[in-house]
């Protein structure tokens, strides 16, 4: 088993994990990103890079 | 609220036991028997006027989620870690306090579930089902030209929808299978949503997303991913273990607070 390492780890990985899951803090002590939908951020960015939202932009308005 | 001072605010990364509050080489606020792992961070680029255009940033968000998933890794390693979502900020010190006090059962309860074990995800491929010619199998017969073409074409398309609903439910089939099978071989396990190819971009279609809790010293799921690989092989299937991770998907009692 390897050990666990940060570095080779996609975007997506870390959309999927670090945006997508873990314990979600919401109340008053809290800052807006708990407002969030970071899951769709993360896949917005994601499309946007890979030239996809173009593409799917396109076909939408055809 | 205008000022030039105190334009700061606290990002927790994740919550450890207090006797691990350096695990993670950040700082660490304590409270009881838990410690979070928390950093300061400036309003400048946490603050709820910049965010939405900070999370635009592909660049930023990068850099970000990497340095949350660094901190978790470095802690997860030496330490049961409950792993907090990207992005939680309070404004004070007490506050990151009062959070550890107000979530103190499902953070232990988590902690008990995660120590001395790790995540493995678990993914599921099957490779582009081959094209097959028209007048292939299903077609069963000679293909006939003229008047009756349009009756042999919508045939022709009842059969390509059956043979589609076929591999679509062979497909669930094999993840399920997939699944259990691993879920036999971990502590716990979920199956989340498959990744798109538009996000992948392999030419295999993603079947299962799996995330499974294992003991550190046990090696029975990737022994079962090798088996799953030599089984489904032939059948265009193929299974690949990632990780180990954090243990993002085995966190108790979401949304308390």
């Amino acid at each position: 088993m390897t050990a666990l390492a940060a570095e080779d780890i996609t975007l997506l990985e870390l959309v999927d994990r670090v945006l997508s899951k873990g314990v979600v803090l919401t109340g008053d002590i809290t800052l807006s990103v708990a407002d969030v939908d970071l899951v769709y951020v993360g896949l917005r960015v994601l499309l946007a890079s890979a030239g996809t939202l173009d593409r799917l932009a396109e076909e939408a308005s055809s | 609220m205008i000022g030039a001072a105190a334009q700061t605010a606290w990002y927790v990364y994740g919550v450890v036991r207090v006797s691990d509050a350096r695990v993670a080489g950040v700082d660490a606020v304590e409270h009881g028997a838990l410690a979070a792992l928390v950093e300061r961070v400036s309003l400048d680029e946490f603050g709820e006027d910049v965010l939405p255009e900070r999370l635009n940033d592909r660049q930023w968000l990068e850099e970000k989620a990497r340095a949350h998933e660094g901190v978790l890794v470095r802690a997860a390693v030496a330490a049961p870690v409950v792993p907090l979502r990207f992005g939680t900020i309070v404004r004070e010190r007490d506050d990151v306090a009062s959070l550890l006090a107000r979530n103190e059962e499902p953070f232990e309860r988590t902690l008990a579930l995660v120590d001395g074990r790790w995540e493995l995800g678990v993914k599921g491929w099957q490779s582009e089902p081959a094209v097959e010619d028209a007048g292939g199998p299903a077609s069963g017969g000679p293909a006939s030209e003229g008047a009756a073409s349009g009756r042999a074409y919508l045939e022709q398309r009842r059969a390509e929808r059956r043979r589609a609903d076929v591999a679509a439910g062979e497909r669930a089939t094999v993840a399920a299978a997939a699944h259990e099978r691993l879920l036999a071989r971990a502590v716990d396990g979920v199956v989340n949503r498959p990744q798109p190819r538009e996000l992948t971009g392999r030419d295999d279609a993603m079947i299962l997303n799996g995330a499974y809790l294992v003991e550190r010293d046990d090696d029975a799921l990737g022994r079962e991913v090798d088996s799953l690989n030599l089984e489904y092989g032939s059948r265009g299937y193929s299974f690949e273990l990632t990780g180990p991770w954090p243990p993002h998907n085995f966190v108790v009692g979401d949304d308390a607070a």
